[in-house]
């Protein structure tokens, strides 16, 4: 408690602060048709591309398949920055960019409903707002990665693709995906925070970064590089299915630190800026 | 001890000013009541003091202390514009996750208890989305009234309110200043509304504190007047300003008013003598309205 001469007031602690916001976050998230499309989307998106592969083309000719086996859907067979198949694009890296969508909209609510108005008068410490986005888009985005498995494998079943799989480098694979949802949500909060009077800017940027195409360019100049690691898509892609546990490090250690610098800026900005 | 205390506030939206060098004082427990014009800077005053907007310079204290303090704004309750709700929730959903993030123990309780006060208890399922605007104020009103705060800042909270919602308005916030010494700093257009709980005021234009009064310095303001009607006005003017202090036309009523100590029947019987009939005679205050009025447009009895 804080005297201050006869008028007393509560100091909400940290941990108070953070749990309230997420307690709002949480009811929010279970609470909206927008997460349960995003986790139906994640599910379909694998199962529509396996399900089509190899598949007869319009005059009958046979396609080459995307995949020859089910666990290519979730991850590269190799950290490839630079591919020369599109089927090397199509794994769970998309639900990193379909996630930035949903993350405009889940932030863009706060601001078109005012929420932010009665927030931001009683929660002053604008990093809690950060923090609290960030883990909640990144607990999103995770969901969406375990639904987008699950697609995958279904649909791997009905079709009869091959599961062989190196079992050890697979569970680093999804960890290494499941970690990198904290670097991608902290990198879509902030864009949001920075484009909050904007939506439509911001699902651009959104899905703009997502696609990580700013590190595809600079693949095509460097070459399949491991410095691109130190980015949030490079490490995504480096979670492959030939990764190990050095694999998941090098993403806990990108995806912290990310969300480390997205929250730093993306607070300083709040602070600095008028916030409705 | 001052709630709010406000020295040379400047904010500037690009090259539009909409503060300049404004200055004010709430006592703690006041009713504070905020006027002016449209644009004149009254929300924007507000938002800073909410920390919803940062001032361009100048100094804000909430308790002598800064205003970004945590420990202070978390006892803080605002309405400004419109209640910042999720439309898809019901009225109890939308209480219940502010009553999340104040950390309140008991939400339950505590929404039961703000519903009540508003007299919203029968409305609790409603979706948001599908209220009235009076609902959606009082709604509004008892996000602010939250945890108990400390300081309530309201900006317009009575538009869209029926007779009802503004009785149950004034006697919330008459009981909050005089039983828990709660400050409300409170902006309306609706002056008769306001002159009834306002303790103290603040009058602002053009980004500028013009004029701040408690209620009873107001009162002492707002001189008494005698209105009449004759038929000659002209004469009756030449004639009453000859015996009294000041005498004026009143262009929108068509009659005279006389500032000055004096009866009614005094004048009539004044008038009579001098030969003129008085049609209409009476006695009456200048109100808040009127002085707020006069005030902007620098005319007499202000």
């Amino acid at each position: 408690m804080e005297k201050n001469e006869n008028m007393q007031f509560e100091s909400p602690t940290f941990t108070q602060r953070l749990k309230g916001m997420l307690g709002v976050d949480i009811y929010r998230l279970f609470h909206t048709p927008l997460f349960y499309i995003f986790l139906a989307i994640a599910a379909i998106i694998p199962a529509m591309i396996i399900g089509t592969t190899g598949m007869p083309g319009p005059n009958g000719e046979m396609t080459e398949p995307l995949f020859t086996n089910v666990w290519q859907a979730i991850a590269s067979d190799n950290p490839l920055y630079v591919v020369s198949h599109i089927g090397q694009y199509a794994n769970m890296n998309m639900v990193f960019i379909f996630g930035g969508i949903m993350v405009s909209i889940f932030i863009a609510h706060d601001y078109k409903s005012g929420y932010v108005k009665q927030l931001f008068t009683t929660h002053p410490k604008k990093q809690d707002y950060m923090m609290s986005k960030t883990i909640i888009c990144a607990f999103a985005m995770a969901c969406m990665c375990i639904t987008y498995l699950l697609g995958s494998v279904l649909s791997g079943l009905l079709v009869r693709l091959s599961f062989t799989v190196n079992f050890g480098s697979l569970i680093c694979a999804l960890l290494g995906k499941l970690i990198m949802s904290l670097g991608w949500a902290s990198l879509y909060v902030f864009l949001n925070i920075i484009f909050r009077k904007y939506f439509a800017i911001s699902i651009a940027s959104s899905f703009f970064f997502g696609t990580g195409i700013l590190i595809i360019g600079a693949a095509a100049v460097v070459g399949n590089s491991s410095i691109l690691n130190i980015f949030l898509y490079g490490a995504s892609v480096s979670a492959c299915l030939s990764s190990g546990l050095l694999s998941v490090i090098t993403c806990l250690i990108v995806s912290v630190s990310w969300a480390v610098i997205y929250n730093t800026i993306g607070t300083h900005i709040l602070n600095k800026s008028d916030v409705y | 001890m001052n709630a709010i205390e406000i020295k040379g506030l400047t904010k500037n939206y690009g090259e539009k000013q909409a503060l300049s060098g404004l200055d004010m004082v709430v006592p703690e427990g006041a009713i504070y009541g905020f006027i002016g014009e449209n644009g004149s800077g009254k929300s924007t005053t507000e938002k800073i003091i909410c920390g919803l907007v940062l001032p361009t310079s100048g100094d804000v204290k909430l308790y002598n202390t800064d205003y970004t303090d945590i420990n202070i704004r978390s006892k803080m309750g605002v309405l400004i514009e419109a209640p910042g709700c999720y439309p898809n929730y019901s009225v109890w959903n939308n209480l219940m996750l502010h009553a999340t993030n104040l950390n309140i123990e008991d939400r339950e309780e505590e929404v039961r208890r703000v519903l009540k006060l508003v007299r919203m208890e029968g409305s609790a399922s409603n979706k948001y989305k599908n209220c009235s605007l009076g609902m959606k104020q009082r709604i509004g009103i008892a996000l602010a009234l939250m945890g108990n705060p400390k300081l309530l800042v309201l900006d317009e909270p009575i538009n869209g309110l029926d007779a009802d919602g503004m009785r149950i308005m004034r006697d919330i916030l008459t009981d909050l200043s005089q039983k828990h010494n709660c400050t409300v700093l409170i902006s309306s257009h609706i002056l008769g509304e306001l002159e009834k709980i306002a303790t103290h005021y603040g009058i602002i234009r053009g980004g500028k504190m013009i004029a701040q009064m408690t209620a009873e310095e107001l009162d002492k303001n707002c001189p008494t007047f005698v209105a009449l009607s004759t038929k000659d006005i002209a004469k009756t003017k030449d004639i009453l300003d000859s015996k009294y202090k000041k005498v004026v036309f009143d262009e929108a009523k068509e009659n005279l008013r006389i500032y000055d100590d004096v009866s009614a029947e005094d004048v009539v019987k004044y008038l009579y003598d001098k030969g003129i009939i008085v049609n209409e005679i009476s006695t009456s205050k200048i109100g808040l309205e009127e002085y707020y009025i006069n005030l902007m447009n620098n005319k007499e009895g202000v």
